[in-house]
Order: C-alpha cells, then sequence, then structure tokens
C-alpha cells in the first residue's frame, strides 16, 4: 500500500509528538479515517439525488494506568490533534481504571493486495454512475408489467483510507473501495402492493451485474402478490439466503467476547458445547478475497484472519479484540471494530458466514413436503434479540406443499429459540450470499424444523 | 456571532446555483458532545467530540444534488458548491439575487436551558451513571447486568438559502438510556428507559438517576416471572407512553410527504378520508417546550409547527420539507430534518401524537373480557407501502375477565397501520410521551411518540403458546 504512507507517516509523526502531552507512562493510540464517496438515487428515470461526501477525522484513545479517555475532532492539523489528546487524557481520568484495557504491540508485517482497492471507482465520472442507477431502474420495472415503479433504485460508492498508529509502534494504513446498487420494486395488482429488494456489491462498479439484481429483486416482489396470513402452526420453515444472512447478524452479536463477557449473549459460558446441528459451521474471515469487510488490520492495528466460531455445531471461540482477549486470557482474533473515528473500538464480526453445505434453494424447497419458504422478516433488530436468543419476527413467504411453492404469505410470525433454530436446522445449501449492510454477513439458504408460525385464518 | 461569515454564505450559494436550479441552501455546524456509558459498575466509555461541517444542496425540479465537507475555511466552501452546481445536471437558473444582504430571522429562545452543559461539571456527569446503577441492582437479586449511557450534545447551526434567509438557531440535547438485564434459572429477560429532553441537566430534576434505574430493573424482572405469550389475534390495550412508537412507525411514516409523493404510503390519495376511527386526533408538534424531538427552526430554517395529521379519523395533513412543500404547492410544516451535515434533509417526524380522549384507563381494561395488555412496546418495523408491522411487546400482561393478570413474554403484535387506526375502540385520557431515535434513509434524528392507553379491537399476537 505504497500510496498510503503519508497519512501513516503522518499519524507517526503525531504519535511522537503527543507522547509527552498524554502524561507520564500513557499509551496513546490515533485513527484517521478518510471518506469520499458518492450516492446516486434515481426515481422514475430522474436523478432523485446525487450525493458527494469528503469527510476525515480523527480518534484519539488515551490509556492512564488502565483508565480510558478518548476524543475526536474533524479537523485535521496538529493543533486539533493535540487538542483532543489532551481532552482525553484529561476525561481518562473519570473512568474506571481498568488493566485489561491496553494497546496492541507491533505484530509483523500486514498482509497485501487482498483485493480491496480499485482504480476504477475513481476513473468513473459520476454520469456514468447516474447511468448505472437509472439502468438499474429500467432493467427492473421492465422485467415484469406487474412492476409499475421502483421506490427506489440506488448507485453508491466510497473511497476509504484508514489509518492507525500508537505509542507502542503499531503503525499501518490500507485503502479500500466499494461499490454496491440496490434496488426496492413495487409490484402491484389490484388493490395490492409489495416490496421486493435486491443489491450487489463489488470492488469495482463494472462489476455490478444489474440484470441479476434487477430480475431478483422484480421476482421477490411478485411473487408476494394475492399474499394471505395462514393458520398458527408448527411446521418447517425455508430460510432464504438473505433471511438467513439476516439471522447471521443475530448470531454476530452473541458471537462477541465483549457480549459474552458482559452477560450480554445467548451463548455465553457454552464453548465446547454443541450448540447446533452438525451441520452448521460458523466462520468469521478478515481475510476474505475481495469480500466487504476485508482488510490487512482491525480497528486498533491487530492484523486480520480467518477462524471458525461454530465448528460442526460445536462453539469453539468468540470474537476478540485487545480487551476482550486480555479478561479472557486469550488473543485477539482481530475483531475490533469501529463504525468511525468517533468511536472506540468494540467487537465485530468481519466477513462472519455460514459455510455452504449442498443443494440450491429449489432442491431443498423440493425435499419438504409441508413448511413455508421465508423470503423476508421485518423487525429483525427487535425481534432477533442476541441477549435472550428470542426470536420473534414478521415475516413474509410462500407456503410449501409437496415440494411446490404455492400461495403467498403476509401478516406471519416467526417465534422460537434461537438455540433451536440451530439445533433443528435439517439442511444447509450452496447458495452463500453477503448482506453488506452491517457489517459483512454470509449465509446460503437454511431448511429449520418445527418453527412455530403464527397468522390469522 | 454566526458560525459563518454572511457574506461568505451568500457568495457560497451563488455559487451552487452557478449551473442552474431552482432553489439553493447552506447548512453549517459546529457540534460537540460528551458520551459516558457505564457497565459492570464501572465507567468503560468515555468520549468527547468536536466536529463541523457543511452542506451544500442545490434543488433541480425533483432532483436534489449534494455536498458536504467538513472543512469550513472559504476555498473548501466554494469547492463544494462546485461539486453540488455540477451535481444540479440539466436545469434552468432561478432568478436568485444573492446580491443582497441576508435577511436573518429572528433567533428564539423558546425552550430554555435551566443547568447548560458546561456548568453540570464531569464529576456529577459520571456520579449520575452511578446512582442508576445502583438503583436498579438494589431493585433485585436477579439483576445481572445494567447499562448506564449518558449522553449530552450541543449543536450550532447556520442555515443560509437562495430566498436570501439566514437562521442560527442552537440545540443543546441530554439524554440517559439505562438497560437492566435480569437472568434467573437459565431466563434471561432485559428492561428499558430512556428519559431525554431538548435542554439541559435539569432532565434529572424531573427524572432522578435513581428512578430511571428502578424503572428498568423492574420491568426486567416482572418479566423474568412472565409465561410464554400466546398467539393468535384478541383484543389489545396498549398503554401510553411507548405505545406511541407503534403510530409513529405503522402510521407517522406515511404521513411524511415524500412517502405520499412516492405513493410508498397508505395514505397516499386519501386526504380528506375516513381513515381511522372517530376516536383518534393526532398530531406532529415540534414547538412541545423542551421535549425530545422539538427545535425552534427545523434543519432548513423553516420554522416550527404544530400539525394536524387526523382529526376525529379524517386524514386532514402531511408532514413535509422545503422540497415537498415547493413541488406539492403546500404551505412547509417545518419538518425538514437532518442527522448533521452530512446529510441531505427530508420530511421527519419531531413530536408526534394521539390525542388523549375521554376513556379511563381503568374502564378500558374493566371492559376487555380477554386480551393482551401492552404495557411497553419495544422496536418495530413496518412496510410502508402496505402498512404491515410487527412490534415486540416488551413489558405484557393478559388481560382476564376485565383484570390485568399474568405478565408474559416474547410477544410481538403484528398486524396494518390504517387497519388499527380504524379498529381504535377506546382511547384514554392519560396521554404521555417517550422518547427515541428515528431512523430513515440511513439518518436518525431525535423524536417523541405519544399516546394515552388506547385498544384496537383485535390484533394478531405472534408468541409460541396457544391461548389458555
Amino acid at each position: 500500500m505504497e500510496a498510503r504512507a503519508e497519512l501513516r507517516s503522518l499519524l507517526e509523526e503525531w504519535v511522537e509528538r503527543a507522547r509527552t502531552l498524554a502524561g507520564e507512562g500513557a499509551e496513546l493510540e490515533l485513527y484517521a479515517q478518510e471518506h469520499r464517496g458518492l450516492t446516486v438515487k434515481v426515481y422514475g428515470g430522474e436523478v432523485e439525488s446525487l450525493r458527494y461526501a469528503h469527510s476525515r477525522g480523527l480518534g484519539v484513545r488515551v490509556l492512564k494506568g488502565g483508565r480510558l479517555g478518548y476524543a475526536y475532532c474533524t479537523g485535521f492539523d496538529w493543533e486539533e490533534c493535540r487538542r483532543a489528546v489532551e481532552e482525553a487524557a484529561a476525561i481518562a481520568l473519570f473512568s474506571a481504571p481498568d488493566e485489561h484495557n491496553r494497546l496492541p504491540w507491533p505484530g509483523g508485517a500486514y498482509p497485501e493486495d487482498l483485493g480491496i482497492y480499485h482504480p476504477e471507482v475513481e476513473g468513473t465520472s459520476s454520469d456514468e454512475k447516474v447511468e448505472i442507477a437509472l439502468r438499474l431502474e429500467e432493467f427492473t420495472i421492465s422485467r415484469d408489467p406487474r412492476i409499475k415503479r421502483v421506490e427506489t433504485a440506488v448507485y453508491a460508492d466510497a473511497v476509504s483510507e484508514v489509518a492507525v498508529a500508537n505509542s507502542l509502534g503499531v503503525s499501518g494504513s490500507y485503502r479500500s473501495t466499494e461499490c454496491q446498487c440496490y434496488v426496492f420494486p413495487i409490484a402491484e395488482e389490484g388493490e395490492e402492493s409489495q416490496t421486493g429488494f435486491s443489491f450487489d456489491v463489488a470492488v469495482k462498479p463494472s462489476d455490478l451485474d444489474l440484470e441479476r439484481v434487477a430480475g431478483e429483486a422484480a421476482d421477490r416482489a411478485t411473487c408476494l402478490l394475492g399474499s394471505r396470513s395462514m393458520p398458527s402452526r408448527r411446521t418447517t420453515v425455508v430460510l432464504d439466503n438473505m433471511v438467513a444472512a439476516e439471522f447471521m447478524g443475530m448470531l454476530a452479536a452473541a458471537l462477541s467476547a465483549e457480549a459474552v463477557l458482559k452477560a450480554r449473549s445467548f451463548l455465553a459460558g457454552r464453548q465446547g458445547d454443541r450448540v447446533a446441528s452438525s451441520l452448521v459451521t460458523v466462520v468469521d474471515d478478515g481475510l476474505l478475497p475481495g469480500a466487504p469487510s476485508t482488510a490487512p488490520f482491525d480497528d486498533e492495528g491487530v492484523p486480520t484472519r480467518r477462524k471458525e466460531l461454530i465448528s460442526e455445531g460445536v462453539l469453539v471461540g468468540y470474537l476478540h479484540n485487545m480487551y476482550t482477549a486480555s479478561r479472557s486470557g486469550t488473543e485477539s482474533t482481530g475483531n475490533a471494530t469501529r463504525s468511525s473515528f468517533r468511536e472506540r473500538p468494540g467487537v465485530g464480526a468481519t466477513n462472519l458466514f455460514l459455510l455452504t453445505g449442498k443443494g440450491t434453494r429449489e432442491e431443498l424447497v423440493r425435499g419438504v413436503e409441508d413448511g413455508v419458504l421465508i423470503l423476508q422478516v421485518v423487525g429483525a433488530h427487535a425481534g432477533a434479540n442476541p441477549v435472550s436468543g428470542e426470536i420473534s419476527l414478521g415475516a413474509l413467504g410462500l407456503r410449501i406443499r409437496n415440494g411446490e411453492l404455492e400461495q403467498p404469505l403476509r401478516e406471519i410470525t416467526l417465534a422460537g429459540k434461537a438455540t433451536d433454530f440451530l439445533r433443528h436446522t435439517v439442511a444447509v445449501g450452496e447458495d452463500l450470499r453477503f448482506l453488506p449492510f452491517e457489517g459483512s454477513l454470509g449465509a446460503p439458504t437454511v431448511v429449520v424444523e418445527g418453527v412455530m408460525v403464527s397468522g390469522r385464518g | 456571532m454566526t458560525l459563518l461569515d454572511q457574506d461568505l454564505a451568500a457568495r457560497v450559494i451563488g455559487l451552487a446555483l452557478s449551473r442552474g436550479g431552482d432553489f439553493a441552501e447552506l447548512f453549517a455546524e459546529r457540534r460537540s458532545g460528551y458520551n459516558l456509558r457505564l457497565e459492570e459498575g464501572k465507567v468503560e466509555e468515555n468520549i468527547s467530540g468536536r466536529e463541523a461541517g457543511a452542506g451544500i444542496r442545490v434543488i433541480c425540479g425533483e432532483s436534489v444534488a449534494y455536498a458536504y465537507t467538513n472543512d469550513l475555511s472559504p476555498a473548501s466552501l466554494e469547492e463544494t458548491a462546485r461539486a453540488a452546481a455540477a451535481a444540479a445536471r440539466a436545469g434552468k437558473a432561478a432568478v436568485v439575487d444573492m446580491e443582497k444582504p441576508l435577511r436573518h430571522l429572528p433567533r428564539l429562545e423558546e425552550h430554555p436551558v435551566r443547568l447548560s452543559l458546561g456548568e453540570f461539571p464531569r464529576e456529577r456527569k459520571v456520579e449520575l451513571l452511578h446512582r442508576a446503577d445502583q438503583a436498579a441492582r438494589e431493585t433485585g437479586s436477579h439483576i445481572v447486568q445494567v447499562v448506564v449511557v449518558l449522553g449530552d450534545a450541543r449543536q450550532e447551526v447556520f442555515i443560509a438559502n437562495s430566498l436570501g434567509e439566514a437562521v442560527t438557531d442552537l440545540r443543546v440535547r441530554v439524554r440517559m438510556v439505562v438497560q437492566a438485564v435480569a437472568a434467573h434459572e437459565g431466563e434471561i429477560q432485559t428492561g428499558h428507559e430512556s428519559p431525554g429532553i431538548l435542554g439541559g441537566y435539569e432532565l434529572f430534576q424531573e427524572f432522578p438517576p435513581e428512578e430511571i434505574g428502578r424503572a428498568a430493573a423492574l420491568q426486567a424482572l416482572t418479566m423474568l416471572e412472565a409465561r410464554p405469550a400466546p398467539s393468535g389475534p384478541m383484543a389489545v390495550v396498549i398503554a401510553n407512553g411507548t405505545g406511541g412508537v407503534l403510530f409513529h412507525e405503522a402510521c407517522g411514516h406515511s404521513l411524511e410527504a415524500d412517502a405520499v409523493y412516492k405513493r410508498a404510503s397508505v395514505f397516499a390519495g386519501r386526504m380528506g378520508q375516513k381513515v381511522a376511527s372517530p376516536l383518534v386526533n393526532a398530531y406532529d408538534d415540534a414547538t412541545l417546550a423542551n421535549r425530545w424531538g422539538s427545535f425552534v427552526y427545523d434543519d432548513e430554517g423553516v420554522r416550527a409547527a404544530r400539525t394536524p395529521l387526523i382529526v376525529e379519523g379524517v386524514l386532514v395533513g402531511y408532514i413535509n420539507d422545503r422540497k415537498r412543500a415547493m413541488r406539492d404547492g403546500a404551505e412547509p410544516t417545518g419538518n425538514g430534518r437532518r442527522q448533521s451535515y452530512r446529510h441531505v434533509p427530508i420530511p421527519r417526524m419531531s413530536n408526534t401524537y394521539i390525542e388523549a380522549g375521554g376513556g379511563r384507563v381503568e374502564d378500558i381494561i374493566a371492559d376487555t373480557e380477554l386480551g393482551l395488555y401492552a404495557r411497553k412496546l419495544g422496536g418495530g418495523e413496518v412496510n410502508p407501502v402496505t402498512g404491515d408491522f410487527i412490534f415486540a411487546v416488551t413489558e405484557g400482561y393478559m388481560i382476564r375477565k376485565g383484570k390485568v393478570a399474568e405478565p408474559v413474554k416474547g410477544a410481538t403484535l403484528i398486524g396494518n397501520g390504517p387497519r388499527v387506526l380504524l379498529d381504535i375502540d377506546a382511547v384514554g385520557d392519560d396521554i404521555d410521551f417517550d422518547t427515541g431515535m428515528c431512523g430513515k434513509e440511513g439518518q436518525l434524528v431525535p423524536v417523541c411518540t405519544g399516546q394515552p392507553t388506547l385498544r384496537v379491537r383485535e390484533l394478531v399476537v405472534g408468541g409460541t403458546t396457544e391461548v389458555i
């Protein structure tokens, strides 16, 4: 990452200058983030909005006798940096001392060539990017006469640069690019309307598969037309890969050692236990080539890597940053994350996914005599609780009878315990897909038996 | 003193319109804040931040071009204005005279800050967290974890536009959120309280931290004793306060003019029609004194207002931003809001509520043979096109023979916004508000939801057992 040496050396210089400001025996970390991006939203063949972003900021972590102070600023010069260092050092006194607050030591060279940067993003004009969003909308509408319009079609990209340096000698930087497109079509028939959704994500604009996104989004909306509720019953559910990936968000939260240490995880104290069917293997891989959350190091400078968290149904480990690793007597897994320079590092997944099994969604559906294919869940934030492990979600989908997709369903709920979902997983498909929206969560189609589906009628 | 020189602002707006457009605006802000988080009885997050930035917007027909920077130097603002101008594709230049001096709208202090952020020492802020934590833990031995978050923020804004108007405003907000976790015999439940105001540390005179902690703990402890909720359709009495989130999510978002314009709203084309039971009156009111969702001017410099939405069951109003007001030929309602200079303003709710009715809470419950009493609602999600929603009941009880009976856990309410409005058959007199951070298009803004106790004739309860 030659080109990025400037930001890194600037931080190294500031760390040196700030050492004495933070006080005797204090440790210090600077984290800088710079971001340029473009977001285009189109509606009805017109640009609804076009947004250029440029921001950068600096986060300062000071540790004094285990007490943590954090300050950030958006000004990007030594004066602003100095003020933030002094502020962080001053407020550190109000934190409880905690011996596990520590910064990483340098741990060897960071990997390069992870396939996370491509100059095409910067080389593509905004007019061409507008075209991408317009084409996506047009493809979606022309897919089916019942798709009268799309709620929104979006192209978005970002070029980011991250650098971290600390007083123990860690220093690194990298840049990355990400492009995505997504569309929400509305299918209408009579009085009824249904929304669909699909997306794609890539390192460069020319890798976005607009035809596929348009087709899938349209199909997801139209197949729900004519939907109604169904009587409550316990049944087999097939979780579509996007839905299964949303469930992975709940697992990622529960597998965080921070949640475990703080009794906020239904998977706390279960290391070494069988928590899922042997078909379930969950992996977190910060080095997955070209994936949305791939980076050479995590947000406190620890090298990232691949690790299994659940191996064939057995819980083998949690996600750690420096702090949780120290408290648990283990090593950081390279899972320190922060959503911006405004936050101190917490614990989070990189690219976390359910390892594939065998079969397409069609094949898995064919194996279900009586059940429900779930295409959308609503309320995942509130209704999939990683603390209690309780799941209670609204859903849309299709009834399955004798391996065939039949009546579309709405106003139904799925309810149960996450541990039961994990244990009663009877099939895992091969169609792994990542949702790039909150971290990077991936799953193939999953079949779960004995789930309570409630509705009316 | 304003954030930016007025001449610079006028010049930047002129530049933004140099390639055409109907309207241009500059929004600049300076924000500072302090956030503390206590967990396991220890302050473990302690963050002080300072931030400044500006966003420049050009509206051209239905299109919006926006560019932002967090460098407020004249050179950077001019460059940002040029980026916004270049993004404003194909439009005729509006006839705008930026030569005249900007007309500064009056600076008002309708939401006084009685105990300012700087006056209240940091030591005492830290103490508030410990007081809430301790009170929560003392509420019961099964309380295993307490998280207390305290945040204060001071936001100075300066808004100038091609109408020649300029607005300066200061928003100060303080909020405490307490989450208590109770555990017993493998069962885990959580409780939640989150008072906040547009104001300063006087918040804790009305809400002592001990009471906030205790309320969150009691809720978790109660739910620990709860039986699994039944599933199926039944009458649901939704308590005052947090229940308002249901109206906010399931109906309020559909009353936002951008959703209506896109017909991504169940209320599109329904103006003047009966959309609710005649018992229902609903408002969005950003003028309520010191409420968490209030303001003096919105983020487009439009004066805050009280907007009737539904009167006696009839739809009478939508809430809009400048763009929708301009395009739809409507009066601006003062609901153009944004999370920060990094965000484009869009129609957003402020304090949205169903007005108190004439019913007494005891009578409403006494009149319910079998049903669910949803004392507290958690988060939910709504499909704006269909109005279908789902909400978690975080504190719920059965109603049996007109009396509140045993607590039930894991219940969700599932239904359809417009149908619920029509199915409201009792409205109590005990209106109360709750604070929240409302998310839309990736932007969070502070809002209040509110309602009195009310009853919905029938809703599907998603639970795990049969009704017994």
